[in-house]
């Protein structure tokens, strides 16, 4: 997915299949289930009323991704201050239990219980470093698009990959993955 | 190698985006330095963590229904965008007309007592039920109704008037001059 997306019809379908891709990492973004489903859809009407600005040599995926950012930091910026403290405090935070109900009905309880520790490790890093491993490693997104992504130069992009993949695998056991 | 290899080159490594002589001073470096297998072990599970992420949480069918439904409106305001939204807001009018009548009556409706600012919550029903109305107004600008545009009418003379703008601000004028 490419190109540059020409029946509107098409672009319909392709934003829609978007969808829980974008809200898997909104929801790690805000924390919130409620908020996510909201910037979900949001991401995804900006895209589509703003396709003609979309330049065809960037990947579809990077330019959604973008705006999903932008929107889960401009709502990070004005969420109201007992929701800010109750991610930054370093405990558990909204996120795991949220995101538990989300799971995959399928997935076993081992595999559950494994990443509620992730998502809750997850959560317990600094926004701007999270935002980027979830770009690289959930959005599957290159170092140089996540730097266009964020606006910010790939050395910085690598060096908040590398504090928060450090910090990941400190906060996680080798028996818990 | 001379030293221990920067932080970016251990993410790179990582990623498997290093050249090949250079992935091979790290390793020949791992196996010598106690200090960067223990950081190695660090990032490696950071990387496993992630990779153990579910792919795509499930997302409600309300919203992903929500999504299609916005996305839907949006498609038929950009259809109706330029040429057809003239006539468009030719409907417009009767809907705004509708509307200022359905507030005017739910409005004068309420006995004299209502108005005093003790129940002023009533005014706040009065205020979302014309929210709701505009937002079916919307819906049937960017739906139906432009559907009908693409399919033939045509009135290009319509007057260039926003009837959405005017119903907003004459419903605004309602509720604080009534209130």
């Amino acid at each position: 997915m490419t190109g540059r997306p020409g029946d509107p019809d098409d672009l319909e379908r392709q934003l829609v299949l978007f969808g829980p891709r974008v809200y898997g990492l909104l929801v790690r973004l805000v924390g919130r289930p409620d908020v996510a489903e909201d910037l979900m859809q949001e991401t995804l009407l900006r895209a589509f009323r703003s396709v003609d600005t979309y330049r065809p040599e960037g990947k579809l995926r990077a330019w959604i991704f973008r705006i999903a950012v932008n929107l889960a930091r401009d709502w990070i910026r004005r969420r109201p201050r007992d929701a800010a403290a109750s991610l930054d405090d370093g405990s558990d935070g909204p996120l795991p239990s949220a995101l538990a109900g989300h799971l995959p009905p399928e997935a076993d309880l081992v595999r559950s219980e494994r990443s509620r520790r992730v998502e809750t490790a997850l959560a317990r890093l600094a926004d701007p470093d999270r935002e980027v491993l979830l770009l690289r490693y959930y959005g599957d997104l290159s170092f140089k698009d996540i730097a266009q992504a964020t606006g910010e130069p790939i050395g910085t992009v690598l060096a908040r990959t590398h504090r928060a993949l450090r910090k990941l695998g400190d906060l996680i056991p080798e028996d818990e993955l | 190698m001379s030293g221990c290899p920067k932080n970016t080159e251990w993410v790179l490594y990582a990623a498997d985006e290093l050249p090949a002589d250079r992935r091979a001073d790290l390793e020949a470096h791992l196996a010598a330095c106690a200090a960067c297998r223990g950081e190695w072990e660090s990032l490696r599970r950071g990387l496993a963590a992630m990779k153990s992420l579910p792919r795509e949480p499930q997302v409600r069918p309300e919203a992903m229904e929500s999504l299609r439904r916005r996305l839907r409106v949006a498609a038929a305001h950009k259809a109706a965008r330029p040429t057809v939204l003239a006539a468009v807001r030719r409907y417009g009018w009767v809907a705004a007309a509708a509307a200022i009548v359905v507030a005017a009556v739910l409005w004068g409706v309420r006995p004299p007592a209502d108005r005093t600012p003790a129940v002023r919550a009533g005014d706040r029903d009065v205020a979302e039920e014309i929210t709701e109305i505009a937002a079916a107004i919307e819906f049937l600008e960017g739906s139906d109704l432009a559907r009908a545009a693409e399919n033939g009418f045509n009135h290009s003379e319509a007057p260039a008037y926003d009837a959405q703008e005017e119903l907003m601000r004459l419903l605004e004028r309602i509720v604080t001059e009534g209130a």
